[in-house]
């Protein structure tokens, strides 16, 4: 039994990390726009040119 | 069609050609070369041709921005070598849009860094301040098609992160109180009676800052509601929450139970959800803009040192001030130059341009066309007659809000739900009054409207999105139900019946010599000036090929060209130095030898699609106010309007009081217009919707903004409006038919905690569905 506490408390901490990582993830802007960086990863890189 | 292979508008002929392509002009050329030269052919690769032409403007255009109190307004970051600014761009289109911005450093090397956000039109520039300036930048995104636009304000953030931080803790209470009711919801009791203590206790825990925190919003609502003696829908919900959590409370500490904590949370979560979804604007438009956007940011002052530039803000009355060709006059003041030629279109209403003699009173407002002029102010520009007119209408709205269809039903149904509880409660006195408790409090408990209250939202919402892709964006969703009951539509006239990029030519004299007209063409083939571009193309069945012997053009007058020993010009009155004959204003003139030949009237067209529209619309009544003289009133008529309907020389005053009228005598009114006259009207009005050639460009506050290309949906708009109110009728009969289940369980006392959690989920999870199947199905493609 003292088992099914133990696994709650974990899953609790657990859920509770994820809406501390939604928290953070909103604070840093992550979804402030949800189209650019759909397009932006699609330019090509150019080969970097060694300096002569 | 051969169009221009950077911009995609129409080839003039003769075209430009430059590395195997085709250009329409040379701005267009000019930025094709200067990417090519860096490396950024991609752009054309993205989209079909994806640029925007670049407009012409004075060298000094943004020399306002190097002035410090005016510069430190955009940056958002600086220090000894870097400055950041975030500017609005409205120009941003496409994905190639987005490539060429964020290539910026390529093409200058004193760009650090860009950054666009596609959703709000701007981009997030780092440059170096070491020889670059916010000027220079101006110049550079001005020069490759990206006009910044200063007059905006920088968008306030779309959702409040305040809101994220309450969905999330009711969406975190919801699950994590699901897990371990689980085993109660597959019928396993737990006989360890600690265990069920514990899993209770917890579950009290978490959803306390759900109850304090991320449902207050409702709690204030109906409190305001309730304070001014009426009822809306969050009246019901905050009962129902009350009751929820203090039954769930009560049972967990006289240990009887679990509660239904699981339920609370989860109503909470969907109801937040419901509340996001209904408030997602459109982040690139504003719909309130005040009169500082319209004015410009600068002015230049005429001192004895010579002219400098100040902030609008400092200008003082009876200070001198220069203006000059296309901007904006930013006082009411008195000309001090000889003459002046303004535009008051967009403020009056009046399509022709106004001619000022020295010494005349100017408003503010108006456009300034040709030569560059000194005034002198007489009020500043927040004391203005435009701007007063402006802040006098603004708040009559908000006087008379609109009562939304879900705040009107909810009144019976706060009242037959007490009615309900009534009843049930006598009756249970009789038949076991240990439970009269209980019985009410599962009555307010289920009856609570989750199911109701998402219906709106998600209706409406779906409906504004169905709105957007067809060209109305709206301001919010009580817009959608309001166009419903529109009854009277005003029309303006400038500007919003009339296409101010199409115009009609009439000539005054229709028989002139066959080599006239051919010179006629020709000179006006050879000027960049509009009206003449207009001329040429309007004489298309005339031949070419005639040889002048001399030709000159001279800039903002006219064109002088010889033919056989002839002297041809055309142009304005003065430099063709005769008098109109015909018509007061609005022409240009073509004579030879000084004798006049032809005069050539310009005046706007009617919009092609007005006749359609307007037998579309005929079950409502239909008006129109103009600023202009009555010149038009057959042409109105024969588009369909009815004469009397049609009034002309309105104030910006008239519109607005002719629109108070009719709503006093009842009828609900949508106004449409474009221009500051109707500010006032667009204010008044039920639905004000401001009509725009340019979407980001800008538009009177208003309720919504149409994008004058898709003016021929208008009839469409108030089908769809009137569609999502019977979807929203459906959405309603199925929640209160979910709330009757609910009801019927706990009037007989057997309402449990499962029984809420599963029938709650259920009807908010149909109501959603129901409502985004019903309006996406019948306008996935088109309305």
């Amino acid at each position: 039994m003292g088992m099914i506490y133990l696994m709650l408390i974990v899953s609790l901490c657990i859920a509770a990390f994820f809406l501390l990582f939604f928290l953070w993830a909103t604070k840093n802007g992550q979804f402030d726009d949800d189209y650019t960086p759909s397009v932006r990863m699609l330019f090509e890189d150019e080969p970097k040119l060694k300096d002569e | 069609m051969e169009t221009c292979y950077h911009c995609g508008d129409e080839l003039p002929n003769p075209s430009i050609h430059f590395d195997k392509k085709e250009f329409c002009c040379h701005g267009c050329s000019n930025v094709y070369a200067l990417l090519n030269n860096h490396a950024l052919k991609d752009f054309y690769q993205f989209e079909r041709t994806p640029g925007n032409k670049p407009k012409k403007g004075r060298s000094d255009k943004y020399q306002f921005l190097d002035i410090p109190e005016i510069r430190e307004r955009f940056i958002q970051f600086e220090d000894d070598h870097i400055v950041r600014v975030c500017l609005s761009l409205p120009s941003i289109h496409c994905t190639s849009c987005i490539y060429l911005l964020e290539n910026l450093s390529k093409i200058n090397s004193h760009v650090r860094s860009s950054q666009v956000h596609f959703a709000k039109k701007e981009a997030t520039i780092v440059f170096q301040k070491d020889g670059f300036s916010l000027s220079e930048l101006a110049d550079l995104l001005q020069f490759i098609g990206y006009e910044p636009d200063f007059g905006r304000k920088s968008s306030a953030k779309g959702t409040k992160i305040s809101f994220l931080l309450k969905i999330g803790l009711a969406g975190f209470a919801f699950g994590s109180i699901m897990l371990w009711s689980a085993p109660d919801y597959f019928g396993i009791t737990l006989d360890n009676v600690s265990f069920r203590n514990f899993t209770a206790y917890l579950s009290f825990l978490v959803s306390l800052p759900v109850f304090l925190y991320s449902a207050n919003e409702y709690y204030l609502s109906a409190y305001k509601a309730i304070r001014s003696r009426s009822i809306n829908l969050d009246v019901p919900i905050t009962l129902g929450i009350f009751a929820l959590y203090a039954q769930s409370t009560f049972q967990i500490f006289t240990q009887q139970g679990p509660g239904y904590m699981d339920s609370f949370a989860g109503f909470i979560f969907f109801l937040l959800i419901g509340k996001w979804f209904q408030n997602r604007t459109y982040q690139s438009l504003s719909f309130d803009r005040d009169y500082s956007s319209y004015f410009p940011v600068a002015i230049h002052r005429l001192t004895e040192k010579g002219i400098e530039i100040i902030p609008i803000e400092q200008l003082k009355q009876g200070e001198r001030i220069q203006v000059r060709n296309e901007e904006i006059i930013p006082c009411d003041s008195l000309l001090l130059s000889d003459e002046a030629q303004i535009d008051y279109s967009f403020v009056t209403g009046e399509s022709e341009i106004i001619t000022k003699k020295k010494g005349a009173f100017i408003y503010a407002g108006g456009k300034l066309t040709g030569m560059s002029i000194e005034l002198q102010v007489k009020s500043e520009t927040n004391r203005s007659h435009l701007t007063q007119l402006w802040n006098e209408t603004k708040d009559k709205k908000e006087a008379n809000p609109f009562v939304r269809y879900q705040d009107r039903i909810s009144r019976y149904f706060l009242l037959i739900l007490l009615l309900v509880a009534l009843v049930s409660g006598i009756i249970w006195a009789f038949l076991d009054p240990n439970k009269i408790m209980m019985v009410i409090v599962s009555i307010l408990i289920v009856a609570c409207p989750c199911a109701l209250a998402l219906s709106s939202p998600f209706t409406l919402g779906n409906a504004m999105s169905v709105l957007g892709k067809n060209g109305l964006y709206l301001k919010n969703t009580n817009i959608v139900e309001a166009l419903g009951e529109i009854t009277t539509i005003v029309f303006d006239k400038t500007g919003t019946l009339t296409d101010p990029l199409a115009y009609r030519l009439e000539y005054s004299n229709s028989v002139m010599q066959d080599e006239d007209w051919r010179m006629l063409k020709e000179l006006s083939s050879h000027s960049t000036h509009p009206l003449s571009k207009l001329i040429h193309s309007n004489l298309q069945e005339i031949a070419t090929g005639i040889h002048m012997e001399s030709f000159q053009e001279w800039k903002g007058k006219g064109i002088e060209g010889k033919l056989n020993g002839a002297d041809y010009l055309l142009g304005s009155a003065k430099f063709t130095g005769v008098a109109s004959t015909k018509w007061k204003n609005g022409s240009v003139y073509f004579t030879k030898n000084g004798e006049l030949l032809q005069e050539v009237h310009f005046t706007s067209a009617f919009r092609t699609e007005i006749p359609e529209i307007l037998q579309q619309l005929s079950d409502k009544k239909l008006f129109v106010l103009s600023g202009d003289d009555s010149k038009d009133l057959d042409k109105l008529v024969s588009l369909g309007f009815q004469a009397e309907h049609c009034f002309f020389h309105q104030e910006p005053k008239d519109k607005a009081l002719f629109i108070e009228a009719k709503q006093a005598s009842g009828e609900k009114v949508l106004m449409l217009g474009d221009g500051l006259n109707d500010v006032g009207a667009l204010g008044m009005a039920h639905v004000g919707i401001a009509l725009s050639e340019d979407m980001f460009r800008f538009t009177p506050s208003s309720d919504a903004i149409l994008d004058a290309h898709h003016l021929r949906l208008l009839p469409q708009f108030f089908q769809v409006s009137k569609y999502a109110k019977s979807v929203l009728k459906i959405c309603l009969a199925f929640s209160i038919t979910y709330n009757l289940i609910g009801l019927s369980f706990a009037v007989s006392a057997s309402l449990s905690p499962i029984v809420a959690a599963i029938l709650m989920p259920i009807s908010s999870i149909t109501v959603v569905f129901l409502s985004t199947a019903l309006i996406h199905f019948k306008y996935w493609r088109s309305i």
